[in-house]
């Protein structure tokens, strides 16, 4: 039997998450808005009204173009796409046809093995064969026999990029977008949440017999509205077609739609020829001039991006792929993780074992963000030091890291406070260890008849007795001897 | 002559001196509507009555409460020592292509037939704002497609002032009679390919045709947006030059409105004009139009009366002291007709498509539960055959086959015919010309009926007009007299970017020389229609 490989390109509209909408001063963001709240003449296509554009939205759209190293056009052009819908308002949405802001640009995708351990596998080279600004149109809904439509929507600035036909896998078509949703919020650009439609990704799928060079007819998956789901919906159609292939049908150009509730594609449509959106130069606005100096500025704001941060985290902190991953998750986290590790000037692995272990879970557990931490990078630093020099312990200084989210207070203060230094007397912990092996009889015959786990709990013992504050290593030594 | 025959600086001269209250204009303009207008155009006219054709049928919605209102507001702020602005209580029309929060902004179309619009057009704000009375909407041609007004869905259609079994023009002819007839003092109107210069011409009043993105398109119902220009009319220069300070200037609403400083008209019109150097062009002495068999092109000399009044205004303006250049070249003008065919129907299709029985305006009252049968009974039943040619042709030439072969060669003649400007306004150039004299149309005002119907010959009325819209130079059209059948006879100076200044001087210069003319003595025969006007 032919082994056959899939071909994957993926449709992407990125919703920018600018205040205002693309040509008018309506509030983009609707999500907690009642339907056409957010609306004026000018999105809802009134007559007579013209576009004005949101430098803002182009701001945005450079930042992405730069970070995908796509050329910038000094001049581009937006055009008319004329169609009838209910919810375009115009009978044409304004969009980049044939000169748009951004040309061409890529993007290198670390491939994880299977271990989960993101240890990379392998890279693929993801082509951009599209990037362009335009608006986006209103929602339709159909209800009591009616078709209801929300224009709130209308003019919502949206970045459209489209991959080259470069993914082989459902796989790496989720990490395409496990990546690009990193990347958009690293800078800034888009909330980028599928299940809200600041994120939105149509897949194109074929697949051809393995070492062939050919692509054959594809089809278009549509409404998928999370990264698992459409991990899914490919792997289910690159299925379908190779059994259909195996059958001895042709695959045909078709439309389908994920249906999320059942896990399973729907044809919508056969493709018919092309529509013709009579595309020409949308007479109501400028060219767009991009000059030098505006693109300076606005890279003046472009972070270090997430893939080259977390290559240089496992060079420069000798960090594993794992943990460089984890710290590179998030644009924020990586600035926290870096700067307490340049304040540390240590081991960069144990700042990132502490980042990890302890502050990402009281960001999960709080549900909060890096930035609404109490805690910055020089005090995570002032308690690893204090564990490193025995001041406290280790499990002292994780407690720590909560009570100084809770207090507000910093950590050497508490433990001035709270009296948690350390007890490192070892007379102190010496008569502890004697008291409790005098009133624990039974443990100790035993623990002396060979029942050796019984250590753990008299450490215990003696740590409880000494609210938790003896070193725990020199307990054990001192129970060791005395049970000699 | 009564209050609502003075020219506008004047009216608002008297009503900022306290002579007469803004009241008072108001009053007069409303009692000349009465007179001479008529009955306002509808979408269901029943026949039109011998009586109909005596009146000129200026306006769709005379807006007589809010200028009522405008009125009052401007005489408090007189009695209250306030500044009403520099058209206090000027009387103004507003072509019915224009958006006015609370009123029905039609486009004299039955698809817009009940729509009332929530916002001001930025043109129509300025004038506001200025102090002028927003006197009511004026007719026009279904969506401005027109050179008669014949094909408003509002009848019935406005007549000329002069000669009421003539046209007005179009497709501002509502605009430029109710101006002539003294209802009111200005207007605004539009110009895509000489929607005002033409009408102007046919009712003996001046219409400007500003650089394009010298006034702000904000709330003009689109035709073809690369090409339309809002712009003023008027009796005199002055009153333009007035007009046209106000409405013109960058907009924030409209990012091809020009951000180039507005100069103070009215300061540029006192100027000489020695030494100014005018244009005549062979290439706008005659017509070229298509023969319809052969498709080969056919040239006819415009009218000999049509020619001598040029060549007697380049008289006045040499006697002026201008040097009058002779034989300049315009080469690509007999082609500004068939690229402004594709160029603005392409346009037009695209924004027509907005009209779709949805959002506002008609929709067809057939039940239905398809959407696409919905449309098509809803454009079918309220576009008029005006709006469905252009669509039509619209979307054939830009339809992804046909784009290069018609839309994209004509934007390349359009660029070769604003080269032909370009040369000729080329201060380093073999002819260095401030402005260009030509007819503003082939003919004088036709007979109504006369060519509606056959829009290509309406459409080869533009031909003297249109090269200055592909160009985006500003033209304006002023009266120079009569022609023998008593209707009045315009020509056109067309100048460089931004030379509105200019132009408006030249024009005045010539207004003045001309002062004691008879032929300035006569008035419309609409305003000396015997028992008719006190």
């Amino acid at each position: 039997m032919t082994d056959y490989e899939a071909i994957i390109g993926l449709e992407t509209h990125i919703q920018l998450n600018t205040q205002s909408k693309i040509f008018c001063a309506c509030k983009t963001d609707s999500w907690y808005d009642p339907p056409n709240t957010n609306i004026c003449p000018v999105c809802t296509g009134l007559p007579g009204v013209l576009p004005v554009l949101n430098q803002k939205a182009v701001e945005k759209a450079l930042l992405l173009a730069f970070a995908m190293q796509a050329e910038i056009r000094p001049v581009s052009y937006f055009d008319r796409k004329n169609y009838f819908y209910p919810d375009l308002p115009k009978g044409y949405q304004i969009t980049q046809y044939d000169m748009a802001i951004a040309k061409g640009g890529f993007i290198d995708l670390p491939i994880p093995d299977s271990s989960g351990l993101s240890t990379t596998s392998y890279v693929r080279h993801i082509g951009i064969t599209k990037l362009h600004l335009e608006e986006d149109a209103g929602k339709t809904k159909n209800a009591n026999d009616e078709r209801q439509i929300d224009f709130n929507r209308c003019g919502v600035p949206l970045v459209e990029m489209v991959t080259g036909p470069d993914l082989r896998s459902a796989d790496e078509a989720a990490q395409y977008l496990i990546r690009l949703r990193q990347l958009l919020r690293w800078l800034g650009v888009s909330e980028a949440d599928m299940e809200k439609g600041h994120l939105r990704c149509d897949a194109n799928v074929s697949i051809r017999p393995a070492g062939t060079d050919y692509l054959n007819t594809k089809t278009e998956i549509k409404n998928v509205n999370s990264i698992e789901a459409v991990r899914d919906a490919i792997d289910k159609e690159i299925n379908r077609q190779v059994r259909e292939t195996n059958a001895g049908h042709r695959i045909e150009a078709w439309t389908l739609e994920w249906d999320e509730d059942h896990s399973v594609l729907k044809k919508m449509r056969s493709k018919e020829t092309e529509a013709d959106y009579r595309y020409f130069r949308e007479p109501d606005l400028l060219a767009l001039q991009i000059e030098d100096a505006w693109i300076n500025e606005v890279l003046s704001f472009q972070p270090e991006l997430p893939l080259a941060r977390r290559q240089r985290f496992i060079n420069e902190y000798h960090l594993p792929e794992y943990d460089a991953d984890i710290l590179t998750n998030d644009r924020g986290i990586s600035e926290y993780f870096e700067a307490a590790a340049r304040s540390y000037q240590g081991d960069g692995k144990k700042v990132s074992n502490w980042i990890m272990n302890e502050i990402l879970r009281i960001l999960r557990e709080r549900n909060i963000q890096e930035n609404d931490l109490f805690l910055r990078p020089t005090d995570l630093v002032e308690i690893i030091r204090m564990v490193d020099k025995g001041v406290i312990n280790s499990s002292t200084g994780k407690a720590l890291i909560e009570k100084v989210q809770e207090t507000q207070m910093k950590p050497a203060e508490i433990v001035k406070s709270e009296n948690l230094a350390q007890v490192n007397d070892e007379s102190t912990i010496q008569a502890a260890c004697e008291e409790v092996l005098k009133s624990n009889p039974n443990e100790v015959a035993s623990y002396k008849a060979g029942k050796l786990t019984l250590m753990g709990w008299f450490v215990g013992q003696v740590m409880r007795k000494t609210q938790g504050k003896a070193d725990p290593s020199i307990v054990k030594s001192l129970l060791e001897n005395l049970l000699k | 002559m009564d209050l609502c025959d003075y020219p506008a600086y004047q009216l608002a001269g008297m009503v900022r001196q306290r002579e007469v209250s803004a009241n008072e204009v108001l009053d007069s303009a409303l009692k000349r509507i009465s007179f001479v207008d008529g009955r306002s155009g509808c979408i269901d006219p029943g026949d039109i009555t011998p009586e109909d054709k005596l009146k000129i049928h200026a306006f769709i919605t005379v807006t007589s409460d809010l200028a009522r209102t405008q009125a009052e507001a401007v005489d408090r702020k007189i009695a209250k020592g306030e500044d009403p602005g520099e058209l206090a209580g000027v009387p103004v029309s507003i072509k019915d292509i224009f958006c006015v929060r609370g009123t029905h902004s039609t486009a004299a179309s039955k698809i817009l037939a009940n729509f009332t619009s929530p916002y001001t057009a930025t043109s129509v704000s300025r004038l506001e704002e200025a102090g002028a009375l927003i006197l009511g909407k004026a007719n026009l041609d279904e969506f401005t497609y027109g050179s008669s007004n014949e094909s408003s869905a509002f009848q019935p259609s406005p007549r000329n002032p002069w000669n009421t079994n003539h046209v007005p023009g179009g497709s501002s002819g509502g605009s430029t009679a109710s101006v002539a007839a003294g209802e009111a003092a200005l207007s605004l109107g539009t110009d895509t390919a000489g929607s005002i210069r033409q009408p102007a011409a046919f009712c003996g009043v001046v219409g400007m045709k500003p650089t394009y993105g010298r006034v702000s398109r904000y709330g003009l119902i689109a035709f073809a947006s690369s090409l339309d220009c809002p712009g003023p009319v008027a009796r005199t220069a002055h009153d333009t030059a007035m007009m046209l300070k106000i409405i013109a200037g960058v907009d924030p609403h409209d990012s091809t409105a020009a951000n180039v400083p507005v100069e103070d008209y009215l300061l540029s019109l006192e100027r000489e004009i020695k030494g100014k150097r005018i244009g005549l062009s062979p290439d706008y002495f005659r017509i070229t139009f298509p023969d319809p068999i052969s498709g080969t092109f056919q040239q006819q000399p415009v009218p000999g009366e049509m020619e001598q009044a040029v060549r007697h205004s380049a008289e006045v303006f040499g006697r002026l002291g201008a040097q009058i250049i002779e034989d300049v070249p315009m080469p690509n003008t007999p082609y500004g007709i068939p690229a402004y065919f594709v160029i603005s129907r392409v346009e037009a299709a695209s924004n027509l498509h907005r009209y779709d029985g949805v959002k506002y305006g008609y929709r067809t009252p057939e039940k239905t539960d398809d959407l696409r049968h919905m449309y098509r009974r809803t454009r079918a039943e309220a576009f008029g055959l005006q709006p469905k040619l252009r669509i039509l042709m619209g979307m054939y030439v830009s339809a992804a086959q046909y784009s290069e072969q018609y839309y994209t060669r004509a934007l390349k003649v359009r660029s070769m015919i604003r080269q032909d400007f370009d040369a000729i306004f080329d201060p380093g150039g073999k002819y260095r010309l401030d402005a260009l004299l030509t007819p503003t149309t082939p003919t004088t005002a036709f007979r109504m009926d006369a060519l509606y119907g056959d829009s290509v010959l309406m459409q080869y009325a533009d031909q003297l007009t249109v090269p200055a819209n592909h160009a985006g130079v500003p033209g304006i059209s002023f009266p120079i007299g009569f022609d023998d059948q008593g209707l009045p006879i315009g020509v056109q100076l067309i100048g460089p970017d931004f030379s509105e200044g200019l132009l408006l001087n030249m024009v005045h210069a010539f207004e003045m020389e001309t002062k004691a003319d008879p032929w300035r003595q006569v008035r419309p025969t609409i305003i000396k229609l015997p028992g008719k006007q006190g």
